[in-house]
């Protein structure tokens, strides 16, 4: 069967014009690229996350007792509804590298959260994978490290550290292992790592060999207030029957995780910047068929001259672009499942958890095919119908720029009265404004794109700016106590301590908040304050902060206030401090401030209640000048003189650290978002190439004249870079204004992902660097098609049609 | 009275055929009230200085453009009444349009573009198109260059190609706007003398040239001026003035 002609035009047509077809596949294959490293991404890091999360069996509830043994669980194991329940023991330890046990050190010492369990490759409950090593379960004297520690340091089977207990006893370990635990803090996140001991371990620790800690899974799937129920019921029919005392009672919401937050941030984020690529692409094609759709114009005359139907001549068309469509998916998928791997790869690294499965969800695959052919013939559905519905007239008579109009409308009127202008620049303003139609395709693209960019940039920017204003703390180094210390004692010995300031200590106790069904809130911290302390300076959102003769009053964070609904300022709530009932008036509310759940109270008020008057489980400190360096040199000689003075140090924080764990969180956010500007910012130079491209041919004809009549080669390129430059800098101006509101509305969806305030600040130098950035890529996108233009002889390019 | 007054036995009928463009701030008047017939065989020349109006008359016959006023009718078809698609296909089967820069497809050889007419129209059988592309390529003395593209020939060799695809889909009328405007004077007779045997295969032709030569060839000259026809020639046949 031979191919009739009209399909070799269209073959011929393809092939014999290389770089638009070029710049045609790569407008959709950007599409097409997005959409499978985002969507790609997002379906494989939720499916991946669901399942491994899923697998790992979390904990339905979790009981933080005094002390308990075996006993215990198994009764907590047999209580109706109860699938299967473990016990631990969890407390935090200062660690270091090496078996350095009779020096004191002051230095170099990292938190470590420890886990101790009987047989811990038999846990059914937040189950782990050993990933490397092959001493498993850890013998006694061995440790088994959470795998995120080589995110921050750097250890193997064989190492050996030297813990330190709260208590002050050093034991010497050896590292046997690193397993993934997708319940365990990501070390990067929490200036932490997690290890994994036996039992018999906490012996050379001077530990109790007991469990400290109680987890269980339901037999069946319950909603949060069912486990609370559930909970209830276990604490006071089992542990407290038992004369266990019960110091927190822990019942996440179903299926949460506690990096869901930064994980829906980081989704939404992806789902909002997949369906902005997917509209720029579909500019981007629009304006690159409605310059081919020009450029074949005469063709489309001739054709319906010879008795071509309007309809014959669309489809024609529309298969020219199908193909481009079935190019570009060859180009972009390929592309974007490698880009998607790695990107799936880098999140998972950075949330640290397991990727068991790079496969991309079906739905991705159809959605590629779906852009590269769907997108491309809709977008292209208009610009072809329009190309051949004109009339045969027009269509033999529009060549070049001869067949565009000049000088009626008002732009045109209002280009007219400037005056004084080089001929060459007047030239260029005017070419710019020549074809209207399609500079309002190319702007509407470039504007999108231009938005997006310096969006992503104020986002960045109000990320940052919220690390910086979250805290509401001032202070340079912080102490935490593991066993609560005498106030008096620790401000006096770091008072005296060179390079001290002003000193602050408070007691920190574990609550929670009895709701008025009767079920209890996710833990509480409440923090003892002076209400004068200058140490700290609370960013009121409701109601007042607490002042001298308050009592029984508390305020709270926004991170309370958003989880329990029923706490608002001037209601009485009880909280459970310590196993006791204790009610505080609501009388404020400050912002969220990257804590969690925080509440402030008197701390006279809370050492009457709490029955450890002068406490402090947590010390701060001011040096002169609050430099990092200086911070960190105070930080050091306050620790070692608190040793010195038998006060253990259970862990060290300057401000700095603080602020970087803190940016650390956010930063994986920052991250995605400048992978995605960088993409958005391609789209734009593909976008203005493509036209600088199809205006230089165009106006081919006019070129040679101008050659004719003394333009040298740099006058003909200063022409066309101008109008490049022009167009840009048009699409950076409006771009800017767009991007105000464009960047707040992203901001406001993350913060409403993520449950957290988020701080709004407009990116200013994100403006010139994009202005910067659109010149430079302007230049480019046009001199080159200027180039080849100018290089056709004087006589071809006037004979050009 | 007007020198090219309708007849009722004409092939091509022009009554009071206006044309206005809105060029934006005056609107220019190309046609000022045209009449015309062409009876079956003639040999009409339209001739004129630039801008008289004479390729926009040839564009009314063709249905290339569209009468602002009057009608004009080709056979038993109301031309200027017929939609785009209409006019599209009706064309392809009854006129054949030889334009002045030969306008062949750049990227489709030769025979391709004389099949192109066929593949729209779909007149002839999809087997029998190649063959009949190059019988006509042989009239025209092209056929050696069949499988060549057209920017490997000459200016006169594309139009002979282009008065080849004119007649693909054998067409009773041929349409030709200066189809020698762009070729030199040698060239230029032997691509007339094509249009000239064609007229003696009983086709209709409408010639629009400036040239004064060409136009005391064709058997009627039209003289248009300033959208008017003002003075009609007519010129003893062919076979007459040769002696034959």
């Amino acid at each position: 069967m031979t191919v009739s002609p009209r399909w070799r035009k269209v073959a011929r047509d393809l092939g014999g014009h290389k770089f638009r077809t070029l710049l045609v596949v790569l407008s959709i294959a950007v599409g097409i690229f997005a959409i499978t490293v985002v969507m790609g991404g997002r379906g494989i890091l939720l499916r991946e996350f669901e399942t491994v999360y899923g697998s790992s069996v979390p904990a339905t509830i979790s009981f933080d007792v005094d002390s308990a043994d075996e006993s215990v669980v198994r009764e907590v194991e047999r209580y109706e509804g109860v699938r299967r329940a473990e016990g631990l023991r969890s407390f935090s330890v200062r660690y270091t590298r090496g078996d350095q046990p009779s020096e004191v050190l002051s230095t170099g010492w990292d938190t470590l959260f420890v886990r101790a369990m009987p047989d811990i490759s038999t846990s059914g409950i937040e189950k782990m994978t050993l990933e490397e090593g092959s001493s498993w379960p850890p013998a006694t004297g061995e440790i088994v490290l959470e795998r995120s520690v080589n995110m921050v340091a750097d250890y193997h089977p064989g190492d050996i550290v030297t813990v330190e207990s709260p208590g002050g006893t050093r034991g010497v370990l050896r590292v046997t292992g690193l397993v993934h635990d997708i319940n365990a803090f990501p070390a990067q996140f929490v200036a932490g790592t997690t290890g994994y001991v036996s039992m018999e371990t906490l012996r050379s620790l001077d530990e109790p060999v007991s469990f400290n800690s109680i987890r269980l899974v339901a037999e069946e799937e319950l909603t949060q207030a069912g486990a609370s129920r559930l909970a209830m019921n276990i604490r006071d029919d089992v542990l407290v029957a038992r004369g266990l005392r019960v110091l927190q009672t822990y019942v996440p919401e179903p299926g949460s995780h506690f990096l869901g937050d930064i994980f829906k941030g980081v989704s939404l984020l992806l789902l909002a910047l997949g369906v902005l690529s997917l509209f720029l692409s579909g500019f981007l094609v629009i304006t690159t068929v409605q310059a081919i759709m020009a450029q074949q114009v005469s063709q489309v005359g001739i054709m319906k001259a010879i008795g071509g139907r309007a309809d014959q001549v669309t489809w024609m068309y529309l298969v020219m672009v199908a193909v481009y469509g079935l190019l570009a998916i060859i180009v972009g998928m390929p592309a974007g499942a490698a880009a998607g791997r790695w990107f799936t790869e880098f999140a998972a690294d950075l949330l640290n958890f397991r990727v068991t499965s790079l496969a991309p969800p079906p739905y991705v695959v159809f959605l590629g095919v779906l852009v590269g052919v769907g997108v491309p013939l809709l977008a292209a559905v208009v610009p072809v119908r329009l190309g051949t519905r004109i009339s045969v007239v027009r269509a033999l008579n529009a060549t070049g720029m001869s067949g565009t109009t000049f000088g009626h409308g008002l732009i045109d009127r209002a280009l007219g009265l400037l005056h004084g202008l080089p001929r060459p620049v007047a030239l260029s303003i005017r070419n710019t404004f020549l074809r209207k139609g399609r500079l309002a395709l190319t702007l509407t693209t470039l504007v999108l794109a231009s938005a997006v960019v310096m969006s992503v940039m104020s986002v960045r920017t109000s990320i940052l700016a919220t690390v910086d204003e979250v805290d509401m703390w001032r202070f340079d180094a912080q102490f935490y106590f593991a066993v609560p210390q005498s106030r008096e004692a620790v401000e006096r010995i770091a008072s005296g301590v060179d390079g001290v300031t002003a000193v602050s200590s408070m007691p920190e106790y574990r609550s929670v908040y009895e709701r008025s069904d009767g079920t209890e809130s996710e833990s509480i911290d409440i923090i003892g304050v002076r209400p004068d302390s200058d140490f700290v300076v609370p960013r009121i959102t409701e109601g007042r902060w607490l002042v001298p003769g308050d009592r029984a009053a508390i305020v709270l964070n926004e991170d309370v206030t958003q989880s329990e609904p029923e706490l608002v300022v001037g209601t009485t709530a009880s909280f459970n401090i310590l196993g006791e009932e204790r009610e505080f008036e609501v009388v404020g509310v400050v912002s969220a401030g990257l804590m969690g759940p925080v509440a402030f109270a008197p701390v006279e008020h809370l050492d009457s209640v709490t029955g450890f008057p002068g406490a402090a489980t947590r010390l701060q400190v001011r040096t002169p000048t609050g430099d990092s360096d200086e911070q960190a040199r105070v930080a050091r000689s306050v620790e070692q003189r608190l040793e010195q003075r038998s006060v253990p140090v259970a862990f060290t924080q300057t401000s700095s650290e603080q602020r970087d764990q803190v940016a650390s969180q956010l930063g994986i956010l920052v991250t995605f978002l400048a992978i995605m500007g960088v993409i958005l910012a391609i789209v734009g130079v593909i976008g203005l190439t493509g036209t600088m491209t199809i205006n230089v041919l165009e106006s081919t004809r006019e070129i040679g004249v101008m050659r004719a009549i003394g333009a040298s080669h740099g006058s003909v390129y200063q022409i066309f870079v101008a109008e490049g430059v022009l167009i840009a800098l048009i699409a950076w101006a409006v771009g800017a204004v767009v991007s105000y509101p464009m960047s707040w509305m992203l901001l406001d969806l993350l913060s409403n992902a993520m449950g957290l305030p988020l701080t709004f600040a407009f990116s200013w130098p994100g403006v010139g660097l994009w202005l910067a950035s659109v010149t430079v890529i302007a230049v480019l996108a046009s001199l080159l098609p200027a180039y080849r233009a100018a290089q056709v002889s004087v006589r071809d390019a006037i004979a050009y049609e | 009275m007007n020198p090219a007054a309708t007849t009722s036995d004409a092939l091509i009928d022009l009554r009071g055929v206006v044309k206005v463009y809105d060029t934006g701030e005056v609107p220019f008047t190309a046609l000022k009230g045209v009449d015309l017939s062409v009876r079956s065989g003639e040999f009409v020349g339209l001739v004129g200085k630039s801008g008289s109006g004479k390729t926009t008359l040839i564009n009314m016959i063709t249905g290339i453009d569209r009468p602002t006023e009057g009608q004009v009718n080709v056979g038993d078809t109301p031309v200027h009444a017929l939609s785009e698609n209409e006019l599209a296909k009706w064309r392809g089967r009854n006129i054949g349009v030889v334009f002045q820069f030969f306008q062949l497809l750049p990227t489709l050889t030769v025979i391709e573009n004389v099949m192109l007419p066929m593949d729209f129209c779909s007149m002839y059988a999809a087997a029998e198109r190649p063959e009949r592309a190059m019988h006509l390529l042989e009239q025209v003395e092209m056929a050696d260059q069949a499988f060549k593209l057209p920017s490997a020939l000459s200016g006169g060799q594309q139009q002979r190609v282009a008065i080849a695809r004119a007649l693909a889909n054998d067409p009773p009328i041929l349409a030709a706007d200066e189809p020698t405007g762009n070729l030199d004077s040698k060239t230029a007779d032997s691509v007339f003398h094509l249009f000239e045997e064609l007229v003696d295969a009983h086709k209709t032709i409408v010639m629009v040239t400036h040239d004064s030569d060409i136009a005391a060839r064709v058997r009627r000259a039209l003289v248009v001026s300033d959208g008017e026809i003002i003075e009609e020639t007519v010129h003893r046949p062919r076979t007459e003035r040769r002696g034959v």
